[in-house]
């Protein structure tokens, strides 16, 4: 796992040649590690834009309105959720339950929480990032 | 004040390491009894008596024992946890060192929920603090007690807080829940007794210690023990976490975070149990209404029925998929659901078969995951969903 997670987190992803790499370094097949790379939400075998942004799909959040903050992401990045930008840029995700309920709506950007979003704040958010 | 008495979260503190000196003191049966007479019971939302799971752990034979904290709060409208070591890392740590001294243990990991990346350096600064204070690693005080803890993150799964899930997700494997027997007590991280415990029920620890067993059992109220915090969210004016006695009455925790117009409250998240206003006075205990972390209020203009969306939504994507009743029946719980809105659902006895398959997940699935995930089916479309061929008053 902590392997996994520093791949993860220096290339965004966890490609093929990592999961052989880590396969054998560990001493396991490589359908165990991908089976183990596959499980968990934060990982990822697909390339993933530089920035991760991760918003909240739960209930608390659904109430504050992140249905129309992830509208007004969508529209300004042009891509769904679990899409990543064609300049490699941003990576759009919705998330189960980020325990930021009391601060509704909310999202993680890479390691960052942002809370009591609206649609506005939420597109200058990711409007900032390089 | 009716809110009683706020130790986990009040503005005054023991002195840091007071409690691990005075436990130090004592023998690690003592603290074991100290802990098991305290009454608390886990406070990650399952409930299991603390004292009889360090007993165990105590007594088990093996080399290597571990300690555990449980830092993994996923059910949706948990975040006390969070708030716990934002404010009080020191005390899950010294709760967690107290726990080792009492079972014979000089390891301890927490497992960090991957979407709480932020808490990592305030946990590591905690924890270098009480290094630098002697109160964390080889050789605590010069007592020839030596505890070390380790800060390990999840990488995102719901289930990795069922305590077999999130040790085997340790061990760098899918997390998904073991068979049990054995227990982790006996056989857990690496086939090591294991204790888990939940932050809140660490954080406890010290007081416990401190204040003693019985003055702790008689904060709690009903046939509780202790204090507990409550997160609360939804349509509340003041949202954040609040600490009760334990087994307080709902009600209560409504009128302090400033719920006026409650049409329904889920309690435990969405695998406790949604109550509507004629319940409110029913205590939050474990035999009541389990209050896990969570409390979500609804106000009436809420569709109760896009709720049970969004929770059957959410089991359905956190489901591990290793049983077939949890993996299978929140799918068709989902698509019923779709149905009903869809408005292909006459009455309530078309959906028997549903029911039907409620129980069949609570029996057949191995974890709390697909034996709770049922209830919000239940509880919303019994008490909140009217169909066209309902008769009056059903």
């Amino acid at each position: 796992m902590e392997i996994l997670t520093d791949v993860n987190r220096e290339l965004g992803c966890i490609p093929e040649e990592a999961i052989i790499a880590t396969a054998s370094a560990v001493g396991v097949s490589n359908a165990e590690i991908y089976s183990v790379v596959s499980f968990y939400s934060f990982f990822s075998i697909k390339p993933r834009g530089r920035h991760i942004v991760r918003l909240c799909s739960t209930i608390s959040c659904v109430m504050s309105g992140s249905a129309e903050v992830l509208e007004a992401v969508k529209g300004d990045l042009g891509i769904r959720e679990g899409e990543t930008t064609p300049d490699g840029r941003i990576t759009l995700e919705t998330t189960s339950c980020i325990g930021l309920c009391d601060q509704a709506p909310a999202m993680l950007v890479n390691d960052e929480p942002h809370t009591r979003l609206t649609p506005e704040t939420a597109r200058a958010i990711i409007a900032g990032l390089e | 004040m009716a809110a009683g008495k706020r130790l986990l979260l009040g503005d005054d503190q023991p002195s840091i390491g007071e409690a691990l000196i005075k436990a130090m003191d004592m023998s690690p049966a003592d603290v074991v009894f100290e802990v098991r007479e305290s009454d608390i019971r886990g406070r990650g939302g399952a409930g299991f008596p603390t004292g009889i799971k360090w007993n165990l752990a105590g007594a088990a034979s093996g080399d290597h024992k571990m300690v555990i904290c449980n830092a993994d709060e996923g059910e949706p409208g948990t975040f006390k946890d969070r708030v716990l070591i934002e404010k009080m890392a020191w005390k899950l740590l010294e709760g967690m060192t107290i726990a080792g001294y009492a079972i014979g243990s000089s390891h301890g990991i927490i497992y960090l929920r991957a979407e709480y990346p932020y808490l990592v350096p305030i946990l590591e600064k905690a924890r270098q603090d009480l290094i630098s204070q002697g109160l964390l690693g080889d050789d605590i005080q010069g007592r020839g007690f030596s505890f070390n803890i380790e800060i390990r993150s999840g990488a995102g799964a719901y289930v990795c807080g069922e305590e077999t899930s999130l040790i085997e997700s340790l061990e760098g494997k899918r997390g998904e829940p073991r068979n049990k027997p054995p227990f982790p007590v006996n056989s857990g991280y690496l086939a090591r007794p294991t204790v888990v415990n939940n932050v809140e029920t660490f954080a406890a620890v010290p007081h416990i210690l401190l204040g003693g067993a019985e003055w702790y059992q008689g904060l709690g109220r009903d046939d509780c023990s202790g204090t507990k915090l409550f997160s609360i969210s939804g349509d509340v004016e003041n949202p954040g976490v609040y600490e009760l006695p334990m087994g307080a009455a709902l009600r209560e925790l409504l009128e302090l975070s400033g719920a006026k117009d409650i049409a329904a409250v889920q309690v435990g998240g969405a695998s406790g149990s949604t109550v509507t206003p004629d319940e409110l006075d029913k205590p939050m205990s474990f035999s009541a209404l389990p209050p896990g972390g969570s409390v979500v209020v609804f106000n009436s203009s809420r569709d109760m029925l896009d709720v049970l969306e969004n929770f059957m939504e959410f089991f359905v994507h956190e489901s591990c998929g290793q049983c077939t009743p949890c993996r299978e029946g929140n799918r068709r719980l989902l698509d019923i659901i779709r149905s009903i809105r869809a408005g292909e659902i006459a009455s309530r006895d078309d959906l028997k078969p549903f029911f039907l398959l409620a129980d069949v997940m609570k029996a057949g699935s191995k974890c709390g995951l697909g034996q709770t995930s049922p209830n919000c089916f239940v509880d919303i479309i019994t008490k909140f969903i009217a169909f066209p061929g309902d008769k009056e008053g059903a």
